[in-house]
């Protein structure tokens, strides 16, 4: 079966604008989430966000944009990350319009990030608004379909909070079936009203920046980014960098509630036992994880009941969440970039806030820098709808 | 990849038998909303109490299909923009409440997954679960993730596949403003005779039970493309690599069924493709049930009614579908920018 690699990365976070940037912040334990800036909201004073320091106007004019008056934050965010990551993988436009190079992005609030221009235009309040052709869940993708003349296959994938995670799994098997030779897989979302007065009602969000596996976690911290990876087929990036093999990937439904994981994690002890047996590796070869780790009661109890079930001896695992607040669609591709850096530098990364590990699991996550060989890495993401996805990067240097 | 069983809630009365045996509902207001079958028969009250108009749809149609056959390995759902209705509710109590304290109901069944989500709960299923947003190709890629997913397996499996979109005053304003829908007032049976700006608004679910063998199957699904922003070269490039991918000749594809729309802007896509099969019948399905992003997959639907050999007397197909065809494309484009095709060939 043809090998899937990654040959080009490319993020946006709260944490910085590149992966040099962003891989201080995670060698030095320094968080991303702060008050917002640029983000209007009423909850600006009362909640932290993992807020990108740049504004959509710094955005516009980095990605080249000013006269694209339709695209909204989503939209710059995914261009920025997207340009970074083919910049990374030295692809030629050439390469990028040809039928063969697939694009596939997953975003949750999508085109609907400005919540006000969206109610006016819904409500047909006054003239219509500069978005009102941006408010689908595909918007972003389309728009940069459109500037740099993909051909190919497109997807938008929408499962949650593991939307791009999903991304990356029908990338690697587009470039296994032999229907595509290259696939530009991640996602994007931005900060949005929508989404923080959803989580809210929800009564999950942590009026402090979030404490990931903490025994007093309070809820998630919301924050926003966007992350690209290029896939390549073994036989068209032969004499390229390599940061990866893309070796495993699961994908399961809990089948348990709409919002909430199930106490026994069926769905995600079935997506990293499926990962593992698609990379046939076994559990103990797994050298770090990067775990969901949202800080809600919810999610990190049944991500250790998983981790518990699925590995005899937990590895060593952190959630970059908390550095750079969950940014929900985007989350799996960020932290799949994470995992890379990790695994290219052999090095973990502190998870931070977590001052009294979860009792019953007796295991607690990274909180110092270290180093490590790290040969095979797990990351994980699990979504609202029972939607989980795991997926493992192995070493091929 | 094989089609067994096929069900949609559409506007016209297709959750029984009316639909198939002629019927044809006549819409004359400004969307062609769905004849809803009757949810509370199977949706417990508590629970349809909270479900959006998309996810109520989608149960209606899927539920069925999962009722008469065997249980499935996994539900791919492609759905432009979900429950959008509960979306801009919980948008507009954002606003009209200053970002107050909100109920959640809105917010969860707003996420376009909640469909899927929902199936697999119901169904208690743990398989493979995707849910592709992809605007009007969704349906086309919930298709192709189908394709790759059998390619995959080593045993014979199935998959729940389909498609919801609903109206709702909100997403009908926004398209309103964004000129694609008709300033005058039509009628369904009128819709494809004209040729002004824009189209009328529809919804609908379409649902199928798919496989990886042909065992109690009536269809194969031979093939789905996909072209955005194309030209019209490329578009008939891409027809005859899928025929020659299939080792299938023009004269071999004995029906077109073809979204036309009514909107005089971009329908010269369809008499494009119709000029390349000057053999093949062809018949259209707007007039059925509106304009809407997956109305690809009421197009299947339709397609697969044909090959199974029901429908085929339609008094209502437009064109002329006089047999029960062998082979049939479908084509749909949306705002001339994605254009999605699928093929279809008769088993039995």
């Amino acid at each position: 079966m043809t090998k899937v690699f990654v040959t080009g990365l490319g993020a946006i976070s709260s944490i910085g604008t590149n992966l040099e940037e962003q891989r201080h912040a995670l060698q030095n334990g320094i968080s991303g989430i702060g008050k917002a800036q640029h983000f209007e909201s009423n909850y600006k004073e009362t909640l932290l966000f993992g807020e990108v320091k740049l504004s959509d106007d710094d955005l516009s004019r980095l990605t080249d944009s000013s006269t694209e008056k339709e695209y909204t934050r989503t939209t710059l965010l995914a261009l920025y990350a997207f340009n970074q990551a083919i910049e990374n993988a030295n692809l030629s436009s050439d390469q990028i319009s040809l039928q063969s190079t697939a694009f596939i992005s997953g975003s949750t609030v999508g085109g609907m990030c400005y919540t006000d221009e969206l109610y006016a235009d819904a409500n047909m309040k006054g003239e219509a608004s500069n978005f009102v052709q941006s408010y689908e869940g595909s918007d972003h993708l389309l728009r940069i379909v459109k500037r740099h003349q993909i051909k190919g296959f497109t997807d938008t994938i929408n499962t949650a909070c593991s939307s791009s995670a999903n991304a990356f799994y029908l990338g690697a098997r587009l470039i296994q079936s032999g229907k595509a030779d290259r696939v530009i897989v991640g996602g994007a979302d931005s900060l949005a009203k929508y989404t923080v007065n959803g989580f809210n009602s929800l009564m999950i969000l942590s009026d402090e920046a979030c404490q990931p596996f903490d025994l007093n976690r309070k809820g998630l911290t919301l924050g926003e980014g966007a992350a690209y990876a290029v896939l390549e087929a073994e036989h068209v990036c032969s004499d390229k960098y390599k940061y990866a093999e893309l070796t495993g990937f699961g994908n399961a439904n809990d089948a348990f509630h709409p919002s909430t994981t199930s106490d026994d994690a069926r769905g995600p002890v079935l997506a990293m036992e499926r990962a593992l047996k698609k990379a046939n590796l076994p559990a103990t070869e797994i050298d770090y994880i990067n775990a969901h780790g949202t800080g809600t009661q919810n999610n990190d109890f049944t991500e250790t009941v998983a981790l518990k079930k699925v590995f005899e001896k937990v590895p060593p695992f952190n959630s970059t969440k908390s550095y750079t607040g969950h940014t929900l669609a985007a989350s799996g591709a960020l932290e799949a970039v994470f995992s890379l850096l990790s695994m290219v530098n052999n090095e973990l990364y502190p998870s931070l806030r977590c001052s009294t590990p979860i009792e019953e699991f007796n295991t607690p996550p990274i909180v110092t820098y270290q180093q490590a060989e790290l040969k095979n890495v797990l990351s994980n993401s699990f979504g609202f709808g029972g939607n989980c996805t795991s997926l493992i990067f192995s070493k091929c240097f | 990849m094989f089609l067994k069983d096929a069900f949609a809630i559409s506007p016209q009365k297709t959750f029984n038998s009316s639909f198939e045996e002629g019927d044809f509902v006549v819409h004359d207001s400004k969307t062609f909303k769905v004849i809803d079958a009757d949810y509370a028969e199977f949706i417990p009250p508590s629970l349809l109490r909270r479900m959006g108009k998309a996810v109520k749809m989608g149960i209606g149609a899927a539920l069925p299909l999962m009722k008469r056959n065997a249980k499935t390995d996994g539900i791919i759902i492609g759905t432009a923009n979900g429950g959008l209705e509960n979306c801009i509710n919980f948008l507009n109590q954002i606003v009209d409440y200053n970002e107050g304290m909100l109920t959640p109901t809105h917010f969860v069944q707003s996420t376009p997954n909640a469909l899927a989500g929902q199936l697999a709960l119901m169904d208690d299923n743990p398989g493979y679960n995707v849910t592709h947003v992809n605007g009007s190709l969704s349906f086309e890629n919930a298709l192709v993730d189908a394709e790759l997913f059998f390619s995959e397996q080593e045993n014979p499996s199935s998959l729940l596949v389909g498609a919801v979109e609903e109206i709702s005053d909100y997403n009908y304003n926004i398209d309103l403003q964004a000129g694609r829908y008709k300033k005058e007032q039509l009628s369904n049976q009128d819709l494809l005779n004209s040729s002004t700006d824009g189209s009328v608004c529809g919804e609908g679910a379409s649902m199928f039970i798919v496989a990886s063998s042909p065992e109690n199957a009536y269809a194969e699904m031979c093939g789905v493309e996909q072209l955005t922003y194309p030209s019209a070269h490329d578009l008939s490039e891409r027809i005859a690599s899928l025929l020659a991918k299939n080792e299938i000749s023009v004269e071999d594809v004995d029906a077109l069924v073809l979204g036309k729309s009514g909107d005089g802007r971009y329908d010269g896509w369809y008499d494009h493709v119709t000029q390349q099969f000057p053999n093949a019948e062809f018949t259209y399905y707007k007039n059925f049930v509106g304009e809407y992003r997956t109305s690809s997959a009421f197009g299947m639907y339709l397609a697969s009614e044909l090959l199974r050999n029901k429908l085929v007397n339609h008094p209502e197909l437009m064109g002329n579908i006089s047999k029960q065809p062998k082979t049939v494309l479908l084509y749909n484009q949306f705002d001339g920018v994605r254009h999605g095709l699928i093929m279809l060939k008769r088993l039995v």
